[in-house]
């Protein structure tokens, strides 16, 4: 069943784009993550352009942050105060983010960023996640001593000025640490087309030390406005939102993480973990492979300057 | 009876005693290539006839034929790889100033037999033959040439360049139908087919008509709303994806 593509510009088949959408969708409900990270990297491997690709990923992911978020809202687990702090930063990494993603595209090296950003990121956070759950597992395997309780001892955060106090959180911290991770993620947002959670929940936990029930809420509330943001200001800048691109990975990935979130209730959180860990480091290899073996075709064509 | 009809013909031309001047007259069996969600490439059927042609030379089928669809030129940028630091980045580049961006060619019989290659240069006839100002450079003529054979190489790749020896088909001593084939990602705007009438490796005549490729219905729509509109388009994308998002949640609630 093909489709043609409006912004793409091509024919594309809708099974396997809602099957992508689907299977991404489902591991992103059965591992608690949004997917970004590994839906951009798929729709590159399927020949969509990157720079479609990585806009068109923003405006999947505003839909399931949303229903994401309205969730946590509902149950109150969530930071606004905070939320709106990091968004602050975030909407200037996007706007950031999207000077730097035309820049990079009309030089003829946004593919290449676009790539090395993945490999690093999916890298670094693949081996850590591999680490640690295997650690977690050969713990639970020994079954003797507790996790050590995370002491919440001072850290140079902590003296930097301008505090600021988050009820919600009970945390009286300076913003200019909230805002700079804001800012960070807004840029991964628009280069990457990533919700940035993977970065976001550990910063929030370990350098912010926001308590772990409002972590993912206020994370996906940040990342819901970051994504609307990015999505209107990739389609105003540079016009690679591809609608119905998006359209059929929203349906896909909707399905697929209700049925992810079932197998996910029934596996345990350390192998989850290590899983998620494996397909992490496979994705990256994949990437990082692209970029040292020797291409079969040097030559690339693009637009011509001036445009 | 063939022979008969051959010499009686000859006669009724050689009675008129004009001197002889081909003509040539095409159509478009469509002259809207219109580009909808199941769009995915076409043929474009090109009707012609030659006119006032030599009897002998038509019954023999002597005369040849190119007809080509030129796509709208743009400017276009070739980048080469290198390797830097061990991975391969885009290093060199050039500027072409004015690149059909598709361009797709019938004819009767192989190029080289049908014209001297000055010939068709002149005439921008065939892929090598296009004329493909090149930017500012100072690379020596072969470097560019390689940029240019690699333009070639990757618009062929892509399907936007082609050529067919046999896709110009005699109907009638004098009528040919050619088939052009317009894939998937042809770029929107106006095409220009363009028949060119040969013997002997002499240009006789040529004709050209004008094509309409656009996106029609929701293709098009979409397509004018991003590009003359971006920032409704962006925040059309969002609501729809705030709505899917929320449809998810009501369809999907657990309590």
């Amino acid at each position: 069943m093909n489709l043609y593509l409006p912004i793409a510009e091509m024919s594309v088949n809708v099974l396997v784009l809602f099957s992508m959408g689907a299977g991404v969708g489902f591991l992103s409900g059965m591992f608690g993550v949004g997917g970004g990270f590994l839906m951009t990297p798929l729709l590159i491997f399927y020949q969509i352009p990157p720079a479609v690709a990585v806009a068109t990923e923003a405006n999947q992911i505003v839909a399931s942050s949303f229903s994401g978020a309205l969730a946590h809202f509902r149950r109150g687990s969530l930071d606004i105060k905070l939320g709106l702090v990091l968004l602050t930063g975030g909407i200037v990494g996007s706007a950031l983010g999207v000077a730097i993603f035309s820049s990079l595209r009309s030089a003829g090296q946004l593919d290449l960023i676009i790539s090395i950003l993945y490999v690093v990121f999916l890298g670094t956070i693949g081996t850590l996640m591999l680490i640690e759950s295997l650690n977690a597992i050969r713990k639970s395997r020994k079954q003797t001593e507790p996790v050590p309780q995370r002491k919440s001892h001072h850290t140079w955060i902590s003296h930097l000025p301008f505090k600021m106090r988050f009820r919600r959180s009970q945390l009286y911290i300076s913003v200019i640490p909230v805002l700079v991770l804001g800012v960070l993620v807004g840029i991964l947002a628009s280069i990457m087309g990533v919700g940035g959670g993977f970065i976001m929940v550990p910063a929030m936990i370990y350098l912010l030390r926001v308590p772990t029930n409002v972590v993912i809420g206020t994370s996906l509330f940040q990342i819901m406005f970051v994504t609307i943001f990015t999505t209107i200001a990739q389609s105003a800048t540079n016009q690679t939102v591809d609608v119905v691109l998006a359209f059929i990975l929203m349906v896909g990935g909707v399905i697929g993480a209700q049925f992810g979130a079932q197998m996910g209730q029934k596996l345990k959180g350390e192998q989850l973990r290590a899983l998620l860990g494996l397909i992490v480091l496979a994705v990256c290899l994949r990437l990082g492979w692209d970029l040292v073996t020797t291409p079969e075709e040097l030559f690339s064509l693009g637009l011509g300057a001036g445009h | 009876m063939r022979r008969i009809l051959l010499t009686v013909w000859c006669f009724m031309i050689a009675a008129t005693g004009s001197a002889r001047a081909e003509d040539l007259q095409i159509g478009l069996a469509n002259d809207v290539v219109s580009i909808t969600s199941n769009f995915s490439g076409s043929d474009v059927v090109v009707f012609g006839s030659i006119e006032k042609g030599d009897p002998r030379l038509l019954l023999t089928h002597s005369y040849e034929i190119v007809v080509s669809l030129i796509g709208p030129r743009r400017p276009a940028t070739v980048r080469r790889k290198q390797r830097t630091l061990g991975i391969w980045v885009n290093g060199a580049s050039q500027d072409f100033k004015n690149v059909p961006s598709s361009y797709s060619l019938a004819s009767t019989s192989q190029l080289s037999g049908i014209a001297p290659t000055q010939r068709l240069l002149s005439r921008q006839i065939g892929i090598r033959n296009l004329n493909l100002q090149v930017g500012d450079t100072n690379r020596n003529p072969q470097e560019t040439d390689e940029f240019r054979r690699s333009l070639e190489r990757l618009k062929r790749q892509k399907g936007l360049y082609r050529e067919r020896y046999d896709g110009v088909k005699f109907l009638s001593p004098s009528l040919f139908r050619a088939r052009l084939r317009v894939p998937a990602n042809v770029p929107i705007g106006q095409h220009t087919a363009r028949a060119f009438l040969f013997h002997d490796g002499e240009l006789l005549a040529s004709q050209s008509v004008d094509l309409d490729v656009r996106k029609d219905g929701f293709e098009q729509l979409t397509y004018d709303l991003a590009h003359q509109n971006g920032l409704l388009y962006g925040i059309i994308a969002v609501l729809i994806a705030i709505a899917t998002g929320w449809i998810a949640s009501v369809v999907f609630r657990k309590d």
